[in-house]
């Protein structure tokens, strides 16, 4: 797979006013983004997102490390040729309908008039904006404003996505539209998405990959089927769960714990959940349900800031 | 090219929807409704019999000839456009930075395949073109009323706009400038117009020096002198191009090239470090 983003050692220290600390954004990261691959940035608030997007950018400069988007370095403006960006909060010109934007921006991504002229229509039915087309975008709710703002990053068909909390304000039933779009952008075409939100179950539905940012550092990496895998715990439900059965489970060392009408299990392995199952059924009980236990994107999230916030505290006790 | 197409198009679709394509023009219009009902000539046989300006009667004893008539009110129009032009310049086209570098905005030129350097002046000679057609509006309307009512025509008014253009440059330079380092339209026209006024009074900067008390004074305002536009001197320039050899000495002397080529420097000197400083500004 070619690899489209790569970041390594990225540094970014902004200078605050005279006298004070450098503020460190980016702490050395390094990551890599192939081809076709939809790819997520968590982190909270300042954990250097949206420096790292705009570093990809060259909207900011790094303070060392170096970025490259498609094997072009970030300053070489030739990348942006291949990169569409989506920032939050984004100002398309509202006195413009979104044919205008789109001709605009299109021009200055170097098309030619009749490659955009023709794309316009295509692209406006793809984000479900055709009949908007000549409206001007003063008169646009927020979820079609951010629709129109997806055309705008997608109009010189790049090879690679930028998107700042792309589905910001829009409705259930048009985040699942602008999912499968990125779906099918990325799969039919290869683009490269790299999505930048505080919506976790977005990411976790979008993305194959996720880096976690804290303090400027990646703190956690990995596909989210890895990230979200919680040992070897496996949700069961049988037609008998009485009190017996915990303990029989519980002597031979298995964690159990009942939730709702069922019991979470932790085991050592698969040949130790055989051995529990083998034990429900010695006392007559049927298996109807037996699943691996998953912690969600968030769970993940929360625990990864809940553990530094821990560690600073505990750090703050010994000072 | 492209580039710099979108960035007219987009500046001029501005322009139109917050009113001040239509607020710069009606402005315009109106100073041209005035001027054209203001002159009122009487003319039998080819030759002017009499001659109204604001409804007053123009002594007419001297005999003056309908050339001298139109080069006298050309004149004295000149110099009302040029203040017109440039002031009316400067308010259309200062917030063309800051509004390019509010946050959201910004992040949508700056993703675009296109230098900094590149957008920053496509985005100028975008203002310019805004400027220019005002510039000729006014001034190429004045000629042809003027044509129209007397017969005479004087290119020299019209060329003259090139003077008036030329200021306009500089101004926005300097305005495109202040909005790079503020990102404020309110501080660019302010600070645009102050230069301006500034340049006027350093007119007299022969008589500031010799009542100033400190030699290193005197030589702080000569060289401001030199740096800062000549506003007067090119104000006097238009007057003494349309008026041509019919004015006095004093006048006359203002076409000389020393002002035109500082101001000039000036101008270029401002787009520079705006391009500058516009290229290693971090959003």
């Amino acid at each position: 797979m070619t690899t489209l983003i790569e970041v390594s050692g990225l540094r970014k220290q902004y200078t605050s006013s005279f006298r004070k600390p450098k503020i460190t954004a980016l702490d050395g990261i390094d990551f890599k983004v192939g081809e076709g691959e939809l790819f997520g940035l968590l982190g909270p608030n300042g954990a250097g997102k949206t420096t790292t997007v705009k570093i990809l950018l060259g909207l900011t400069r790094a303070t060392a490390g170096t970025a490259s988007v498609c094997g072009l370095p970030v300053n070489d403006p030739e990348s942006r040729r291949r990169v569409g960006y989506l920032p939050e909060g984004h100002k398309i010109p509202n006195y413009l309908t979104a044919r205008q934007a789109l001709s605009i921006f299109g021009r200055m991504s170097r098309m030619d008039s009749a490659t955009i002229n023709k794309r316009i229509p295509i692209l406006l039915e793809k984000v479900r904006m055709g009949q908007w087309i000549d409206v001007r975008i003063k008169k646009y709710s927020k979820g079609m404003t951010q629709r129109l703002g997806l055309a705008c990053a997608m109009i010189h068909a790049p090879q690679v996505l930028l998107l700042d909390e792309p589905t910001d304000g829009v409705d259930p039933v048009g985040r699942r539209e602008i999912r499968d779009l990125l779906f099918d952008e990325a799969k039919t075409n290869g683009t490269t998405i790299l999505l930048n939100s505080h919506l976790l179950s977005e990411i976790e539905l979008t993305c194959n990959r996720v880096a976690v940012l804290r303090h400027g550092k990646v703190a956690a990496f990995g596909s989210v089927e890895e990230l979200t895998r919680k040992g070897a715990s496996y949700k069961m439900v049988a037609t008998t769960m009485d009190e017996a059965l915990v303990a029989s489970f519980r002597e031979t060392g298995a964690g159990v714990e009942r939730v709702n009408g069922h019991m979470v299990l932790s085991v050592e392995g698969h040949e130790h959940l055989n051995a529990l199952v083998d034990k429900l059924r010695a006392r007559g009980g049927m298996l109807t349900e037996l699943t691996p236990v998953r912690s969600t994107l968030e769970d993940v999230f929360v625990d990864l800031i809940r553990a530094d916030q821990t560690a600073g505290s505990s750090v703050g006790a010994h000072e | 090219m492209k580039v710099i197409a979108a960035n007219i198009e987009d500046v001029m679709r501005e322009a139109a929807a917050r009113w001040t394509l239509v607020a710069y023009f009606f402005l315009s219009t109106i100073f041209l409704i005035i001027f054209a009902s203001a002159i009122n000539l009487d003319i039998v046989d080819g030759a002017l019999a009499g001659a109204k300006l604001f409804g007053k009667e123009v002594d007419m004893r001297d005999s003056i000839s309908i050339e001298k008539l139109v080069l006298g009110f050309e004149t004295g129009f000149s110099a009302i456009l040029y203040f017109l032009c440039t002031f009316l310049a400067v308010f259309a086209t200062a917030h063309l930075v800051p509004r390019m570098q509010e946050k959201g905005t910004i992040d949508l030129y700056l993703a675009r395949p296109v230098s900094r350097v590149g957008l920053l002046l496509s985005r100028y000679i975008a203002g310019l073109i805004l400027a220019g057609s005002n510039v000729l509006y006014l001034m190429g309307t004045i000629y042809l009323i003027v044509a129209w009512k007397t017969g005479v025509a004087n290119p020299r008014f019209l060329m003259a706009g090139l003077i008036i253009f030329l200021m306009i440059a500089v101004l926005l330079a300097f305005a495109f400038l202040i909005g790079v380092i503020t990102s404020s339209t309110a501080v660019s026209i302010m600070s645009t117009y102050g230069l301006f006024f500034f340049g006027v009074m350093l007119v007299a900067h022969e008589k500031i020096e010799a009542a100033l008390s400190k030699d290193w004074q005197a030589a702080v305002i000569k060289t401001m002198y030199w740096v800062v536009p000549k506003s007067a001197e090119l104000g006097q320039a238009v007057v003494a191009f349309v008026g041509g050899e019919e004015l006095p000495e004093q006048v006359l002397s203002a076409l000389s090239l020393a002002p035109f080529l500082s101001t000039a420097v000036f101008g270029v000197a401002c787009l520079t470090l705006a391009s500058w400083l516009f290229t290693r500004k971090e959003f």
